[in-house]
């Protein structure tokens, strides 16, 4: 007769060690939820604080809450422009890095054509070194094709250089759908685009949200090439935007905490409605089969 | 006119030649069987017919027509799979007509074959559920729901029983016959199980290394295996393959080396005085008789119906199924008689048989 471990046993032999590790675990918890709460609720909080208290109790409870703060930012003109600035370059971005890669994804899985060995590697290049090393010849060529201060010459080079991991992460996906699907649909009467169509595309959700989350949020927090290719302040996302609050507001930190707080609100907000998928996401493409 | 004819069908991946020339009839409302071991080139025939795989050379006519190069949807079948391929997305309902959705078939011309599919499979109370919802049987008949719906020339079976338990295995193994029955449309069905081809087939063709080992009904393939690869390959428990000399004389005798020498009622000609084969199946052998040899027991397994007896005859080992109980011991002496037995001789270097 084996014997098998109950729970009970466990716990009556082992309680003093079983309680330490829960204090322990527990422990390291609260302090990894502490590093990661702790910015952001001090950002949220010293918003409603004006700077003379921000400066004497950054993290705690504001004695008085300025409702002001805030007020004035959403009443503003500015912070409504600068975010819908982003929001626009940030969905573009998506939509076109989604269509593009899901469809090289797709023909990446599925069919063999010459050299397709070959061009899937030159894409995967991307993955090698960081969008910012580029930015020079990224500058020269922007404005060879007359993108400069315009919402475009955000956009194309986002899509561009976020399709090395989004065609990576589709195509390891779509190849996962059973290959005897294709077959079954082929016997349907489903061509390539059918497929694509019916069946790879409603199955992927989660990938897809995958992919769509960490674009938007990618762009949505981008700062360096908005900075190179912006002029206009109309055109501004709210990262440029902050920095000219700034200028203007050289020590009111608590007006650019509270702006700050606003702007992440959209991405933090998106991200809790598609984390299910995320998580989703993130681990089929971990696991094969 | 719905059969399917195959001209001498050859494929070959790259340099490697899988299939050597295939030729295959199969007439209208036939229950045609592929069998053969891992391997032997049944899943890429039947590809090939669906028109999933590219033919390298030969002929392929579904109905007269010649599909060499006719896409899949225009062949005028359907396919089961082994893994059933449901779209997991799709409702039960959706999974069954989406190849009439596609062919953009009215609302109401679909409603009417998936109620008939769905009535001839019991599928009506199962027609909203999604395919994760669904038990492996169940599944199964959604999949030749799909099948049933396109009303094609001939259906193709891929191994459609291997993901199931045994006892549903045979549960369905009925279901599909006497679906093929009803119906009566030309049916090609790959397996690797001998017993789903014995059950199931109006013609069984067995397959080896990508060629036809013989072609012929289950009985046919039973009583008179055309070499030893089908002779032990038909049959549970396997015929049993004993090596000798076939010695002439006023009786035949069969000499085993290391054995004893058994005396045999008759034999072909064709096989007197050489060194054969000798297979007989161990349902075949009895206890005892006027020219019984000595065996020595092995293992015996009673399996309540009959007994199954491992002996060594010699240097060989030997299987026979017996009706009745047997209390021997391992290492017990046991006589065995091959007078009643219906035998078969194959030539040792070839395999094939010797016939008169």
């Amino acid at each position: 007769m084996t014997d098998a471990a109950t729970p009970g046993a466990a716990a009556d032999v082992g309680r003093p060690r079983g309680l330490l590790t829960a204090i322990l675990r527990l422990a390291i918890l609260f302090v990894l939820a502490g590093i990661v709460l702790l910015p952001l609720s001090t950002t949220v909080l010293d918003g409603f604080k004006d700077l003379g208290e921000l400066h004497d109790n950054p993290i705690g409870l504001p004695r008085v809450w300025l409702w002001s703060n805030y007020w004035g930012i959403l009443t503003g003109q500015r912070y409504w422009q600068v975010l819908g600035n982003s929001l626009l370059i940030a969905v573009v971005t998506v939509f076109l890095t989604l269509v593009v890669s899901s469809m090289a994804a797709f023909a990446f899985a599925h069919i063999k054509f010459f050299g397709d060995r070959y061009l899937f590697a030159y894409f995967q290049l991307g993955l090698l070194f960081p969008a910012v090393t580029a930015f020079l010849p990224l500058f020269i060529k922007i404005r060879d094709l007359g993108l400069l201060d315009s919402y475009w010459g955000i956009i194309l080079p986002q899509v561009a250089f976020s399709l090395s991991m989004a065609i990576l992460l589709l195509r390891n996906a779509f190849k996962q759908l059973p290959a005897e699907l294709f077959d079954a649909a082929l016997i349907d009467g489903c061509g390539y685009l059918g497929y694509f169509r019916h069946v790879t595309l409603p199955l992927s959700g989660p990938i897809l949200s995958t992919v769509g989350v960490v674009g938007f949020v990618g762009s949505w927090n981008s700062y360096l090439l908005p900075l190179v290719v912006l002029n206009s302040d109309s055109r501004y996302p709210w990262t440029l935007g902050l920095m000219a609050y700034q200028g203007q507001y050289s020590t009111s930190w608590q007006l650019v905490l509270a702006f700050i707080t606003l702007t992440i609100l959209p991405a933090i907000l998106m991200f809790l409605l598609a984390q299910r998928y995320i998580v989703a996401g993130l681990t089929a493409g971990a696991v094969k089969g | 006119m719905s059969g399917l004819e195959i001209d001498s069908l050859v494929k070959r991946f790259g340099d490697v030649e899988v299939i050597h020339g295939v030729s295959l009839r199969v007439e209208d409302g036939e229950f045609v069987v592929l069998v053969g071991p891992s391997g032997c080139g049944k899943s890429t025939l039947l590809r090939m017919i669906a028109g999933l795989d590219t033919i390298s050379s030969g002929v392929i006519r579904i109905g007269g027509r010649t599909v060499n190069n006719v896409a899949p949807k225009d062949r005028d079948i359907a396919m089961v799979f082994q893994s059933y391929a449901l779209y997991p997305h799709m409702t039960v309902a959706r999974n069954m007509t989406f190849a009439l959705e596609l062919a953009g078939a009215s609302k109401a011309d679909i409603a009417t074959k998936l109620s008939r599919a769905a009535g001839i499979l019991g599928l009506q109370s199962l027609l909203d559920r999604f395919p994760r919802q669904l038990s492996g049987g169940q599944r199964q008949r959604v999949a030749m729901g799909r099948a049933i719906v396109r009303d094609p020339a001939v259906f193709l079976f891929d191994e459609p029983l291997s993901n199931l338990d045994a006892k549903l295995r045979v549960q369905m193994r009925a279901e599909i016959k006497g679906l093929q029955q009803r119906l009566g449309v030309t049916t090609v069905y790959v397996t690797h199980d001998q017993i789903e081809a014995m059950t199931m087939a109006d013609k069984i063709v067995v397959l080896r290394d990508g060629v036809v080992a013989q072609i012929g009904s289950p009985l046919e393939l039973y009583d008179r295996p055309a070499n030893m690869f089908v002779g032990s390959f038909i049959g549970s428990p396997a015929m049993n393959l004993l090596k000798g000399r076939l010695e002439a004389g006023e009786r035949p005798r069969f000499a085993m080396p290391g054995g004893p020498t058994i005396a045999l009622t008759q034999a072909p000609r064709a096989a007197l005085g050489r060194d054969i084969v000798l297979g007989v199946r161990p349902e075949h052998i009895a206890l005892g008789g006027a020219n019984a040899v000595a065996a020595t027991v092995a293992v015996v397994e009673p399996t309540g119906a009959e007994t199954y007896l491992n002996a060594k005859l010699g240097d060989e080992d030997i299987v026979c199924v017996l009706r009745e109980r047997v209390a021997a011991m391992p290492g017990e002496t046991l006589a065995l008689g091959f007078d009643a037995a219906p035998l078969h001789f194959f030539d040792s270097q070839t395999g094939v048989a010797l016939v008169d």
